[in-house]
């Protein structure tokens, strides 16, 4: 078994076709948790009576379990779910006519979703309370304080863990070819056993993630220290 | 077949399971072990940058941190042995356990690491000064001064990487380990009750994180004994 340094370059231009699906699996999820997270941050916050404990509940069941359980959980429970519910409403909806990729983007959401609630507490918490009643104090409420003073603060305070956040997801995506999505692994592992060179395929893969992830990084850098220009000057 | 879905069988399911959870915790024990040995080592070569070791770590460290485990794990299983074979060692035919445990051990020296290397730079350098002056040598301030109260310091982010690793561990099943998640998908191939399996996955690992959160969390309060309250809050 010799390494074959050309077919990395053909694996390379197979392997990146398949970015598209990569990227949407790793944005939408984040974007439907970064809503979710933010509603669980506030139900944590303020303490919500009784879906109080909900929350806190779903943030450490999943956080809790591997994603790829998630995964497995949502593909082979929605399914029947939905089949029972649609014979007994008799909706006609089958579930085998609904593409796979949503199950996985509903699990990997649910997933964000708990993880980002963390970092909105966090970058929330970390917000001092002075700058809640200084809002106050010139006549906002509670919802304007948030949404115009504290909730800026925090989420450039977080940003840094959102960079991981996204990364982590860009990784974790790569468990989306366990249930057959041609997603950048799913597209290295067909490249790899149709022409029997894995190694050189999962190099090829391996690299671009690689990319990707400086990319990220070297992005999140430029929002991060336009986000907190105005925390500049003084002692720090 | 029965019914599409039983959920008695998610407690049946739970002994078969969890018969097998030794395998993910020696999984699990090796590869943190190991990747202390090497985060220490590859921690301390980035802190006295050692010319060209310290671009070689920098390296390791990025591409860790810049691919998934899954690819790590197919690199791992595909690529050491054709470049053992360079040299002669035939370990194609090695258990697939080794190539899982050397896998992690290494995406988790990339990220213990980092986390030593903080935590080292976080400990005050009047410390070693301190050290000095009562005529310790280098190797001794740096273990009995500097090395403890940067432990104290990493605790809680090494204790964040194990979990994290421990759900890592179920990815291993991919090169035909047979842990716990490995043994969930020979029953599901016997029973077809896939949802069941998974649930009973899902409730042990559930199970597991929270007792090592458990414990983690004894551990912290116990090397954090002797803080004054205030200094425990911001460190």
């Amino acid at each position: 078994m010799t390494i074959d340094i050309l077919f990395i370059w053909t694996a390379f231009k197979e392997i990146i076709k398949a970015l598209p699906i990569t990227l949407i699996l790793t944005i939408l999820p984040l974007l439907a948790g970064f809503i979710i997270g933010l509603a669980v941050a506030l139900i944590r916050i303020y303490k919500v009576k009784f879906l109080c404990r909900v929350a806190n509940g779903y943030v450490s069941f999943f956080r809790g379990t591997p994603i790829i359980m998630h995964i497995m959980l949502i593909y082979f429970g929605f399914p029947l779910l939905i089949d029972q519910i649609s014979t007994k409403f008799d909706l006609g909806i089958q579930s085998n006519s609904i593409p796979i990729i949503l199950f996985v983007l509903t699990a990997l959401s649910l997933s964000a979703g708990a993880y980002l609630s963390e970092i909105f507490r966090s970058g929330i918490i970390s917000v001092s309370n002075g700058q809640m009643e200084a809002a106050y104090s010139v006549g906002m409420n509670s919802f304007q304080a948030m949404t115009r003073i504290v909730l800026p603060q925090a989420i450039a305070q977080s940003i840094p863990n959102f960079t991981n956040i996204f990364i982590g997801f860009l990784h974790t995506s790569s468990i989306a070819f366990i249930v057959s999505q041609k997603e950048m692994t799913g597209a290295a592992n067909i490249v790899a056993s149709t022409n029997l060179k894995f190694l050189e395929s999962f190099i090829a893969a391996g690299l671009i993630y690689w990319g990707l992830t400086i990319i990220a990084e070297g992005l999140s850098f430029l929002i991060e220290k336009k986000a907190t220009a105005y925390n500049r000057g003084g002692v720090q | 077949m029965g019914k599409a879905f039983d959920p008695s069988l998610i407690v049946d399911f739970i002994p078969t399971l969890i018969y097998y959870l030794g395998v993910t915790l020696q999984i699990l024990a090796a590869s943190v072990l190991l990747g202390m040995v090497i985060g220490i080592a590859a921690a301390i070569l980035r802190l006295f940058r050692i010319p060209v070791l310290n671009q070689l770590v920098i390296l390791y460290i990025s591409f860790i941190r810049g691919t998934p485990i899954l690819i790590q794990l197919f690199l791992v299983f595909y690529g050491l042995p054709a470049i053992l074979l360079f040299i002669n060692i035939d370990i194609s035919r090695m258990d697939a356990l080794y190539f899982v445990i050397i896998t992690y051990a290494l995406s988790n020296g990339a990220h213990f690491a980092e986390i030593f290397r903080g935590a080292i730079k976080a400990v005050d350098y009047g410390q070693t000064e301190a050290a000095y002056s009562v005529g310790m040598n280098n190797s001794q301030s740096f273990f009995r001064i500097v090395l403890p109260q940067a432990i104290r310091i990493a605790f809680p982010n090494i204790a964040n990487s194990i979990i994290g690793s421990l759900k890592d561990t179920s990815l291993a099943f991919t090169i035909g380990v047979m842990d716990m998640m490995g043994r969930g998908e020979t029953l599901i191939a016997a029973t077809a009750h896939a949802l069941e399996v998974y649930l009973s996955l899902a409730v042990i690992y559930y199970a597991v994180v929270l007792v090592f959160e458990k414990i983690f969390r004894l551990y912290e309060n116990r090397i954090n004994r002797h803080q004054t309250v205030d200094v425990s809050v911001t460190g």
